[in-house]
């Protein structure tokens, strides 16, 4: 346990149900690693791109859906209401997050992409690991820059007797761009507990020369020891004695096969490891064909992946629970980038950007973040939904409430500062909740006039006080103007916008002031 | 500027570290054929094949081993790569039938010739990818993969045409949904991204969406009037869009004029290709991408600019050459850079390198030709034991091949991870110590009830002096290992192994001349000597050295 961390994690406890504020008191220190220290995020990574429209519905649209998507539209009696929250559903198939979110451990949040988006798949995957800006190639992973800053003298000298688990283990599959920093993988993976990982009696021992052979030989050897030090440990963890939950489904390949990395996840979890993350996957979301069955939209492959990782995250919350873990752990989705609008004719949607990211668990603020997409009047097969929350954001808002990073170093990791969004509780850190965001959800904050407009508009906003920023994208997602971004205080402001330069079209102006964010269509004409 | 070639010594350490970029591992023989020649000479001849290969057969049975009872159609014995699946979706022959292409493809390799064929096809396997899982058609597997064996070294624009609407891709990719009416983006995005230009290379959403339309029209056949017939590629045309096509700066502004009827689909890909490869980028996209899978993984700005710009000039320079990418391939390979100590012996193998490397190295012994069963059984086992190391063939993870061949900053160390590096270590180890036993109710009387297995002696006798534990294990440092290894690791070896812990030479040497003079001696010290040469062999392929070429 080191010293930092605990400075950094004590603030407001919580024990038998009392808040203890401060920090010396003995109480603390004890349970000190109870705190941030014992925190697990497990990341649930979505290859392909999911379809976002079919996943978080939004009937309130549901008429202009029907026209432009009408080869993969679900229809409007099967959509999974959510309770408490009208104009918006779920795919008939997530049963198992509905649940959740009846039970209050489900976040929505909505629209989540960046500016410029990236239609590729490999470079958008890699911008969500590396946490990268649409320009911008970095070279380590938002996840292995976090373990760097957490614990900086990693690998060197680990395992130790303070930390003697890997920091992050991606289960199934090798280890990404985002568990790597400058080249040092910050995590460990295993595709199967019952792996025998033993290397003994190793005898080659010669110094690795100063050339680029030596380098590789050198890069070789630490896996080596890895593969070793760490095998003990998982092997521990992997066989002592945790019953899982019954919820597991066993009806499709993919859902059996994200049923053993997760619960692999919480044996060792359960077995005591203190791992802070885990990285699991499915992959199949590239659905440009056949994403829904033509007889029946509701079933499908896409359906089936849905209900897949649905049922998995239900089951893997009950085993949690079960377990008596729940507190301590939470668990976030994402995908590369979200689907085009507009269906295509074979049954399938093309690459998008805007996303919804699901976070779950006991301690995520149960509730959808943002709003309904707008599908713009005059959507085209090239119109992409807008943008509400920078994907970076998330992460700025796991390591600020989770993690409880102070915000300083949640700009080195994220290396630009980027508003956090209040969808974690997290004591010891005076947040919102998703609850103010919501109660501004009927208040205009944003609009424009004239709208439509041939040259210019004018923008009037309202800000709270605090960080504010005005951005216009492009129907494409590209950011256009960055109208304005600075610390202002509490008022109602106009700003004069001059898009004489640009093509006619659907523009989005957007608005956001902490949690609170707000998305306008605008129409240019001639 | 051309590349600057290599004019040093050329010996062994030099030909060695050719013949294990060009072939999978060097073997003994694989070295003795070529000691002698000047590089020129070895070059010429690893680039000089044809694809004369002979069909995979029907050698399986069904799950009880009965003949008759699965794929009845095709004689035993026969080839099934002319007989079209009937019905078309009947998944069992279908799993029958890719197996036997999977056995097939990995017998190619391990009996490969002396020559740069299989490499490559592994090559255009990586760089123009389908996957298995998807594809799931063991005629379109096979054919795509026999035009990428006969055009790997061939004209690139050639090789690109042909995969672009080979049946394989065109179902992998769905080019055969992309129509005028509801255009299908994703083969057009993928041929720039991954095929031709590269990501960020300058081309726009537009370019992808226009070259959709290039391409629209095309689809294949499995079936004519009900009856399965064998996968063909058909153009029609009322689905190709026949208005022009627009492109971008980056293209010159190049409009592609819309073309009507039966040729519509072959002008306008043509035209779509040659305005890719006037783009420079696509030289130096591809040139870089044979540099990341012979040469090294990260390109240094040095080599970017001593080798890739060179190497794009000379591609660019024979663009309609036929056998374009020999020659740029034997540019690279008798570079100067190429026998630099900046990247000999600095790449991780990929995994089939690394198993099928061995099974040469160490001369995994197969069946006699005829023994059609038995051959299909052992290369079987061969392909499985790559999958576990970590490479499945025909299932890249993706579309972009395998992260090792793409992903900055690690590239081939991307084949590490401690998953992987225990299966890794454990397929070296079943190359030394394991066998493949056939059943006792194979089909063919010959192919029952055979094992297969290394034999170790053999493969030591190929070497200098193994009576000599110091020549012995110098010898096989020398065969395994790039990377130095100190004579105090190499006593270590010695009196660990060979002198069971004793300090003297002449242990060993007794030991085993007792052995080869009878190898049923009744000395027990002698009939210690295949097991002691497993143990030794098998702890020296336990070494991270291992994993490098």
């Amino acid at each position: 346990m080191n010293r930092r961390n605990f400075i950094r994690s004590a603030g407001t406890v919580t024990i038998g149900g009392m808040a203890v504020r401060g920090m010396g008191s003995p109480l603390l220190s004890a349970l000190n690693n109870t705190i941030a220290e014992d925190r697990v995020l497990v990341i649930i990574q979505l290859f392909g791109g999911n379809d976002g429209l079919n996943t978080v519905i939004p009937t309130s649209a549901y008429s202009q859906l029907s026209s432009l998507r009408s080869q993969v539209l679900i229809p409007q009696n099967q959509v999974l209401p959510l309770s408490g929250l009208s104009g918006t559903g779920l795919h008939p198939s997530m049963t198992g997050m509905q649940t959740l979110w009846n039970e209050g451990k489900l976040a929505i949040v909505q629209g989540v992409s960046y500016p410029d988006p990236n239609f590729s798949h490999f470079r958008a995957t890699d911008i969500y690991e590396t946490g990268a800006n649409s320009d911008q190639i970095l070279y380590s992973g938002w996840v292995g820059r976090y373990l760097s800053n957490e614990y900086p003298n990693y690998p060197v000298g680990y395992p130790n007797t303070d930390v003697p688990d890997p920091l992050a283990i991606r289960v199934g599959g090798g280890v990404g761009g985002g568990l790597m920093n400058m080249g040092v993988n910050m995590g460990v993976s295993i595709n199967n507990t019952n792996d025998p990982l033993n290397l003994t009696g190793n005898i080659y021992v010669d110094p690795a020369t100063p050339d680029c052979k030596g380098d590789k030989l050198s890069a070789i050897r630490t896996i080596q020891r890895q593969t070793d030090l760490y095998g003990n440990v998982i092997e521990a963890a992997a066989s002592s004695t945790c019953s899982h939950s019954p919820l597991y489904p066993t009806n499709s390949t993919e859902a059996i096969r994200l049923a053993q990395s997760l619960k692999i996840v919480s044996q060792l979890i359960c077995g005591g490891l203190k791992t802070r993350i885990y990285w699991v996957s499915m992959s199949g979301f590239d659905t440009h064909a056949s994403q829904v069955n033509p007889g029946d939209h509701t079933i499908g492959t896409h359906a089936n992946l849905l209900k897949a990782l649905s049922d998995n995250i239900r089951a893997f919350q009950h085993d949690l629970q079960l377990m008596g873990l729940e507190d301590r752990v939470m668990g976030m989705t994402f995908s590369e980038f979200g689907r085009r609008i507009t269906s295509n004719a074979s049954y399938g949607t093309d690459h998008g950007s805007a996303q919804p990211m699901f976070l779950f668990g006991s301690q995520v603020l149960p509730g959808m973040l943002g709003t309904n997409p707008v599908i713009p009047t005059n959507t085209t097969s090239a119109t992409n939904l807008a943008m509400q929350y920078d994907f970076r954001s998330v992460y700025a808002s796991v390591l600020r409430d989770w993690f409880c990073l102070p915000q300083s170093a949640i700009d080195s990791v994220l290396l630009e500062t980027y508003q956090p969004l209040n969808v974690i509780n997290s004591a010891g850190c005076l947040s919102t909740d998703i609850r103010e965001a919501n109660q501004q959800a009927g208040v205009e904050l944003l609009s424009a006039y004239p709208n439509p407009f041939v040259e210019r508009t004018t923008l009037e906003y309202t800000t709270l006080g605090g960080p504010t920023m005005l951005q216009v994208f492009n129907e494409q997602g590209q950011l256009v103007r960055m109208v304005m971004n600075k610390v202002m205080a509490a008022g109602t402001y106009k700003v004069d916008v001059d898009l004489g330069d640009m093509h006619t079209g659907v523009y989005y102006a957007r608005l956001q002031n902490g949690t609170n964010q707000q998305v306008r269509n605008l129409l240019k004409v001639r | 500027m051309p590349i600057t070639p290599y004019t040093g010594p050329f010996g062994r350490p030099e030909l060695q570290h050719l013949l294990r970029r060009s072939l999978f591992g060097c073997t003994t023989a694989d070295r003795a054929h070529f000691e002698g020649m000047s590089l020129d000479q070895v070059v010429n001849e690893l680039l000089t094949f044809t694809n004369d290969t002979t069909p995979p057969v029907r050698a399986y049975t069904d799950e009880n081993g009965d003949p008759n009872g699965i794929d009845a159609a095709v004689p035993f014995g026969s080839t099934w790569v002319d007989t079209p699946i009937t019905p078309l979706n009947d998944t069992d022959v279908i799993e029958v039938r890719i197996r036997s292409f999977a056995a097939w493809w990995m017998g190619l390799m391990r009996g490969q010739q002396r020559n740069l064929r299989e490499k490559l096809t592994l090559f255009w396997h990586n760089h123009l990818p389908t996957q298995v899982s998807i594809v799931y058609q063991s005629e379109m597997q096979y054919r795509q993969n026999q035009l990428l064996r006969s055009g790997c070294k061939g004209n690139f624009k050639q090789l690109i045409h042909d995969v672009s609407v080979e049946p394989a891709m065109l179902f992998y990719l769905n080019g055969y949904l992309n129509v005028a009416a509801a255009p299908d983006e994703n083969y057009a995005r993928e041929l720039f991204e991954l095929f031709t230009l590269g990501q960020g290379s300058g081309y726009t959403e537009a370019d992808v969406q226009a070259a959709a339309r290039v391409l629209t029209g095309w689809t294949f056949m499995v079936e004519n009037g009900g009856t399965p017939v064998l996968p063909q590629t058909l153009f029609f045309p009322p689905n190709h869009t026949a208005s022009d096509k627009q492109f971008s700066a980056f293209f010159n502004n190049t409009v592609i004029q819309g073309q009507t009827g039966p040729d519509a689909g072959e002008t306008e890909l043509n035209a779509l290709l040659d305005m890719i490869l006037a783009v420079p980028e696509c030289s130096r996209f591809i040139c870089r991408e044979l540099y990341r899978f012979f040469v090294h993984g990260e390109i240094s700005a040095e080599a970017e600019a001593e080798v890739i710009g060179p190497l794009a000039q000379l591609f660019r320079e024979n663009v309609d050459a036929p056998d374009q990418i020999a020659i740029v391939l034997r540019a690279l390979l008798t570079s100067d850079h190429f026998f630099s100590n900046a990247i000999r012996g600095c790449m991780v193998k990929n995994p089939v390198d690394l198993v099928v490397g061995d099974l040469r190295l160490f001369d995994f012994p197969i069946p006699d030709p005829g023994l059609v069963e038995a051959r299909y059984l052992v290369d079987l086992e061969h392909y499985w034991l790559t999958a576990y190391a970590g490479m499945n063939l025909m299932a890249p993870p993706n579309v972009a091949g395998w992260p090792a061949y793409y992903l900055y900053p690690s590239y081939d160390e991307l084949w590490l991870d401690t998953a992987t590096y225990p299966q890794r270590n454990n397929s070296l180890l079943a190359v030394v110590y394991g066998s493949v036993e056939t059943p006792s109710n194979t089909v063919q009387p010959g192919s029952a009830d055979l094992a297969f297995r290394v034999d170790i002696i053999a493969f030591v006798q190929q070497l200098s002096d193994p009576a000599d534990p110091n020549a012995l294990i110098t010898d096989l440092v020398d065969l395994l290992y790039v990377n130095p290894i100190s004579d105090a690791v190499k006593l270590q070896l010695k009196h660990f192994y060979l002198l069971f812990g004793q300090v003297s030479d002449i242990y060993w040497t007794e030991a085993y001349e007792a052995y080869i003079a009878d190898p049923n001696t009744t000395n027990m010290t002698a009939q210690l000597v295949p097991d002691i040469l497993r143990w030794l062999i098998g702890d020296m392929q336990k070494a991270a050295e291992r994993h490098l070429y």
